[in-house]
């Protein structure tokens, strides 16, 4: 039997793409973009950045003994508020007439799957 | 009669002289020429010189190949052009939108002779409504403090700190940001990044710091050595 088998292939391609969230690849994409000159692009805090001259080194995002210690608001504060809002360094800046609310609530879940800890409780 | 032909002289010697102001002189012709050798060098392929109709995609963006400079005139101070187009020493230390690598250090030098015209042709293109005379370059304490406490902008960009050069590498170099930057341009730009590049890392401040500590920052990075 003759099926056009191009058209379905394409057409279980585009599903499979639609099945993905848009902001899933949003997050990421903002990850490198905005935190991996200093985190580093795969997180670990190694990015451009972190020169020998700096006082601190970014956060190692993939460090979970480090991670753990945040809780989601935590996390939540310091992209919008820089270092200041959690008393470390001011090399960490504020995001919040960068990202929107939302971007930064993704960027938070993108933390803790990079890390793969929780909060305390 | 001799009222009518005073009349008439008049008019055409003053036509005679908007004519003549109107000819090119010979910075005119000197833009000319520098436009001429910018699109021969092929600098075109690289950099844009007319302002973009749309915003690209992130996409897009991202395969573009250097800064625009479309707005040059603005931006630079015209004898730090000059000479950086027969010497050009890296800016960014990183190649262009990349966090990999760094910069190759290849840029296209001009002779003396080229790059005179090419930087009085780029002098020319300028942002329509910029104001000027808002900053003046100053070696304040207070945009030190917002530069280097307030804000960590040292943390992407390198800067002079006594002897030594120090801070993060993805942003341009800030060593020696006064000879090369407008004064007001860096205020412009700090106020609405997005009128100059579409997308960028940096973060925006506005709203973070007041109006006033943004002229007071930009003042003082117009006087870094
Ligand atoms: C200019 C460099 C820089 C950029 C860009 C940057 N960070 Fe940071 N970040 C730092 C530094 C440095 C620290 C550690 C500061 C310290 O230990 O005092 C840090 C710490 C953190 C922490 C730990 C906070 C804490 O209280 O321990 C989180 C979470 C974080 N960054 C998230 C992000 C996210 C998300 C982004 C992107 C939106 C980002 N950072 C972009 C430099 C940067
Ligand atoms: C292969 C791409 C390429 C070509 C061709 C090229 N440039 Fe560039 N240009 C760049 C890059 C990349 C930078 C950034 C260099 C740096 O930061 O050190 C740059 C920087 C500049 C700058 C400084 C802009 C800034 O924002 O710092 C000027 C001015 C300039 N180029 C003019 C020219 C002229 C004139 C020509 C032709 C003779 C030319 N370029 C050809 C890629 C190119
Ligand atoms: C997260 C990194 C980052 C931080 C923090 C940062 N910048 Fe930038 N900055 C950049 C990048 C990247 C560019 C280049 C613009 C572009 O093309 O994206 C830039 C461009 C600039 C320019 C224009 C330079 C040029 O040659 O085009 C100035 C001036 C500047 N920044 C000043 C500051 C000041 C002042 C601060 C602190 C309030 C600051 N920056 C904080 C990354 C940063």
């Amino acid at each position: 039997m003759w099926l056009p088998w191009n058209r379905i292939i394409v057409a279980l391609l585009l599903a499979f793409l639609f099945t993905i969230p848009a902001s899933a690849l949003r997050v990421k994409e903002n990850y490198l973009f905005y935190c991996a000159p200093c985190h580093g692009l795969d997180g670990r805090g190694e990015g451009p950045n972190a020169t020998p001259t700096q006082p601190v080194t970014p956060r190692n995002h993939r460090n979970p003994k480090e991670m753990e210690k945040l809780s989601d608001e935590d996390i939540i504060n310091v992209i919008r508020f820089g270092g200041r809002a959690t008393g470390i360094s001011t090399l960490m800046p504020p995001y919040r007439n960068t990202l929107t609310e939302e971007e930064i609530l993704e960027l938070k879940d993108y933390l803790r799957e990079l890390c793969q800890c929780s909060g305390p409780r | 009669m001799s009222g009518v032909i005073k009349t008439v002289s008049l008019a055409v010697s003053v036509l005679l002289c908007v004519f003549l102001l109107s000819v090119p002189g010979a910075s005119g012709g000197m833009a000319a020429e520098g436009r001429r050798v910018f699109v021969e060098r092929g600098c075109g392929e690289c950099h844009t010189t007319e302002r973009p109709l749309r915003r690209p995609t992130f996409e897009e963006f991202l395969t573009e190949k250097g800064p625009p400079l479309w707005y040059a005139g603005s931006k630079f101070r015209k004898g730090w052009l000059k000479e950086w187009l027969t010497s050009p020493e890296p800016v960014r230390p990183m190649a262009y939108n990349s966090l990999k690598e760094r910069n190759p250090d290849n840029h296209p030098a001009l002779g003396s002779k080229e790059a005179e015209a090419v930087a009085e042709y780029l002098a020319t293109l300028k942002v329509e409504g910029l104001k000027r005379g808002v900053v003046r370059p100053e070696k304040n304490v207070r945009g030190r403090i917002i530069f280097e406490k307030k804000l960590g902008c040292y943390g992407c960009h390198l800067v002079r700190k006594g002897r030594r050069i120090v801070g993060g590498l993805s942003g341009p170099s800030l060593v020696g940001a006064g000879r090369r930057l407008e004064p007001d341009w860096i205020y412009a730009f700090l106020k609405d990044k997005n009128l100059f590049v579409p997308y960028t890392s940096m973060p925006v401040y506005v709203g973070i710091i007041t109006d006033r500590e943004m002229r007071i920052l930009s003042g003082y990075v117009a006087s870094m050595e």
